[in-house]
C-alpha cells in the first residue's frame, strides 16, 4: 500500500536524550493524521525527521513513496510544511517573503502569492515587512508559505498557534476543504486535543518519544460519543429496571455508564423510570469528555 | 539552473532589503576618507607637527604624500578592513538564517541546500567585489580633491589591481566564516573566528612566517611590511585556496548533513 508518510522504526537520539523511540507511522494519502503529545513529547523532533532536517539516527522516513535523507533529498515539490513558530524575514514584506518561497518551490504561476494571500485574508497586510505583524498574522503568512505551492502532503506543527477563535475556525475549515476537495494529506501536530479532535480523521498519540496510540475512525467515534453516567443507592434496582426497558449499559465502578443515544436524550425519561423502580439516581450526566480522559490517562497527565 | 537562479534572486532581495550594504560601505568609506586626511596632513609638515598626536601617526603609517603611498593606505586597509567588514557580511548572510529561524524553510525544498549555499556565496562575493571598486572610487575622487602628487596611469592601473588582489585573497578566506556561521548558528561564532584570525594573523606575521599562514597573506599581499615578492611565495596563494576550499567543503557540508533544530 502506498502511504502519503511511513516510518519505520524512527528513532532519533540527542546525546543521552532519546527524542524518538521506534516510531511507526502509517498515514494515508488523503487522511488528516492528528499527531498528539505534551509539550516535549518528541512531535516536532519526529517532523523534523520527516522533512529530512534532522538525520535519524535509527530507522527510515518515506514521504509520498520517497526516502528522505540523507542529504535534504525528498518530494518536497508536494510538501507544504510549518515547523514550529512560523519563520520570515522581518525586513521583507509579506508579499516578498511569499514571493521567494514561490520561486523557490519552482511555482511558475506567478498568481499563485497574490491567490494565497487572497485565501489567508492576508491582502490588507500583503505590502507591509512581515517584522511588524501580529503572532496571528504572522501564524497566517506561515501557512500561507506551507501551502503557496498546492502540495500534496502538508505537515504541519502546531497549526493554530497564536490565531484568534474566529481564525482558529476558519483554519481548521480550510485544511478541511482541502483534504476533503482536493484529496491533501494533513498531519499535525498538536498538545491541544480539542484542536485535532474537531479535524482528524485518525489520531497517534506520542509519549516520551514512543508513539504509544493510534485511534482510527471506529475509536474515534467511539471515544468521542457521549454517554450517559447513572449513579443510584440502590444500583442493583437500576440496572434491572435499565434492562428491562431494553437499554445497554457497562458498569464502571459504581457508575452505570449508557452509550444508547435515546437515554441521552431524554435522561429525564431515564431518572422518571428510576424513581419509579425504587432506585432514584443520585447522580445522572452526559459526559463527553472521553477522548480528552483517555488521552490524559495514557499520558499520565492530570484527570 | 532556474531553482539557482531564484535562489540568486532570494539572496539579492535580502541583501538589498537589508541595512547591511548600507553600513559596510559606510563603514569601509572610512579607509578613503582617513587617507585623504593623512595626504593632507602630509602635505602640509608644518601644520602636521601642530597637529600633535596625529600628525605623528600620520608620520608612521606614510612619509611621503603621493598617490602610491595613497593606495599602499588603500591596499593595506582592504586586507585588515576587509577581513572585519567582508566577516560581518559572512556571517549576516550566513548567520541570519539562524537567528532569524529561516533555516529551517531552506531545508526541504525543490531548491537545494547546496544552490542556497552557493547563491549566498555568490551574493557576498558581488557585494564585496562592489564595496571595493566603491572605495577605490572614493579613493580616486579623495585623491584628486586633496590633489595628491605623483599620478600615472600605470600606477592607477596596478594598484587598482592590487587592492582587488587583496579584496579576492580575503574574500577566500571567508568560507570558514560561513562555517562558522552554519555551525554556530548566530552571528557571535563567525565573529569570534574573524577577530581571532586577525589576532593571529597579526602575531604569526610578526614572527616572520606569514607566508606560511592564509590569514597573514592578505596583508603581506598588500604590502602592509614592505614589497610583496620579499614576503610571500606560491605556497602562501595555494595555502589561502586550500583554506577557502576546506571553508567551503565544511559549509557545504554542514548544510546538506547536519542536524536542523533552529
Amino acid at each position: 500500500m502506498s502511504f502519503a508518510i511511513e516510518t519505520n522504526g524512527l528513532t532519533k537520539v540527542f546525546g543521552n536524550v532519546v527524542a524518538v523511540d521506534h516510531v511507526d507511522l502509517r498515514v494515508e494519502r488523503g487522511e488528516i493524521y492528528g499527531f498528539l503529545g505534551l509539550n516535549g513529547a518528541g512531535k516536532t523532533t519526529t517532523i523534523r525527521a520527516l522533512l529530512g532536517m534532522i538525520r535519524p539516527s535509527a530507522g527510515n522516513v518515506k514521504v509520498l513513496d520517497q526516502a528522505v535523507g540523507p542529504h535534504g533529498h525528498g518530494p518536497w515539490g508536494k510538501v507544504g510544511h510549518l515547523v514550529e513558530s512560523p519563520s520570515y524575514y522581518p525586513e521583507l514584506t509579506v508579499r516578498e517573503n511569499l514571493e521567494i518561497a514561490r520561486r523557490l518551490h519552482e511555482v511558475a504561476d506567478h498568481t499563485a502569492t497574490a491567490r494565497i494571500i487572497e485565501k489567508l485574508a492576508l491582502a490588507s497586510y500583503a505590502d507591509r515587512r512581515a517584522g511588524t505583524l501580529s503572532t496571528g498574522n504572522v501564524q497566517r503568512l506561515g501557512l500561507a508559505r506551507a501551502l503557496l505551492h498546492e502540495p500534496e502532503l502538508v505537515i504541519l506543527d502546531e497549526p493554530a498557534n497564536g490565531l484568534d477563535p474566529a481564525g482558529v475556525v476558519e483554519i481548521r475549515e480550510l485544511l478541511k476543504s482541502l483534504a476533503e476537495e482536493r484529496g491533501v494529506t494533513v498531519f499535525m501536530s498538536s498538545h491541544i486535543l480539542t484542536e485535532v479532535d474537531r479535524l482528524a480523521t485518525r489520531i497517534g498519540i506520542i509519549h516520551k518519544g514512543k508513539l504509544i496510540e493510534e485511534l482510527d475512525t471506529d475509536k474515534l467515534e467511539r471515544l468521542r460519543a457521549r454517554r450517559l453516567e447513572v449513579r443510584a443507592r440502590n444500583l442493583e434496582a437500576a440496572q434491572i429496571s435499565l434492562q428491562s426497558a431494553g437499554y445497554k449499559f457497562v458498569m464502571d465502578d459504581s457508575t452505570i455508564m449508557i452509550d444508547d443515544a435515546h437515554a441521552i436524550e431524554h435522561s429525564d425519561d431515564i431518572a422518571q423510570m428510576l424513581v419509579n423502580a425504587g432506585a432514584p439516581p443520585t447522580h445522572l450526566a452526559v459526559r463527553q469528555q472521553e477522548l480528552e480522559d483517555h488521552f490524559l490517562q495514557l499520558t499520565g497527565g492530570a484527570k | 539552473m532556474k531553482t539557482f537562479l531564484a535562489a540568486l534572486w532570494a539572496e539579492t532581495l535580502k541583501m538589498m532589503r537589508s541595512k547591511v550594504p548600507l553600513f559596510t560601505a559606510l563603514g569601509f568609506s572610512l579607509a578613503p576618507l582617513m587617507g585623504g586626511l593623512f595626504m593632507i596632513i602630509m602635505k602640509d609638515p608644518e601644520r602636521a607637527r601642530e597637529m600633535g598626536l596625529l600628525s605623528s601617526k600620520a608620520q608612521l603609517v606614510m612619509d611621503v604624500a603621493e598617490w602610491r603611498t595613497y593606495f599602499g593606505l588603500l591596499a593595506q586597509a582592504t586586507a585588515i578592513g576587509g577581513m572585519i567588514l567582508f566577516s560581518v557580511i559572512t556571517s549576516w548572510v550566513f548567520g541570519r538564517e539562524f537567528t532569524d529561524r529561516t533555516a529551517k524553510d531552506l531545508m526541504a525544498l525543490p531548491t537545494s541546500r547546496e544552490k542556497i549555499v552557493s547563491a549566498k556565496l555568490i551574493v557576498i562575493s558581488a557585494w564585496v567585489i562592489l564595496l571595493t571598486i566603491l572605495i577605490f572610487g572614493i579613493g580616486l575622487a579623495v585623491g584628486a580633491l586633496v590633489d595628491i602628487p605623483g599620478w600615472t596611469n600605470d600606477l592607477a592601473a596596478q594598484s587598482f589591481l592590487d587592492v582587488l588582489g587583496t579584496a579576492a585573497l580575503t574574500l577566500l578566506l571567508m568560507s570558514p566564516v560561513a562555517y562558522f556561521a552554519t555551525m554556530g548558528r548566530d552571528y557571535l561564532p563567525p565573529l569570534g573566528w574573524a577577530i581571532l584570525s586577525i589576532f593571529l594573523s597579526q602575531i604569526v606575521a610578526a614572527t616572520g612566517w606569514g607566508d606560511w599562514f592564509p590569514w597573514s597573506v592578505p596583508a603581506l599581499f598588500s604590502g602592509v611590511v614592505g614589497p610583496r615578492s620579499e614576503q610571500l611565495g606560491m605556497h602562501s596563494y595555494i595555502l589561502v585556496l586550500l583554506a577557502s576550499l576546506a571553508g567551503l567543503f565544511a559549509t557545504f557540508w554542514q548544510w546538506r548533513n547536519a542536524d536542523q533544530t533552529k
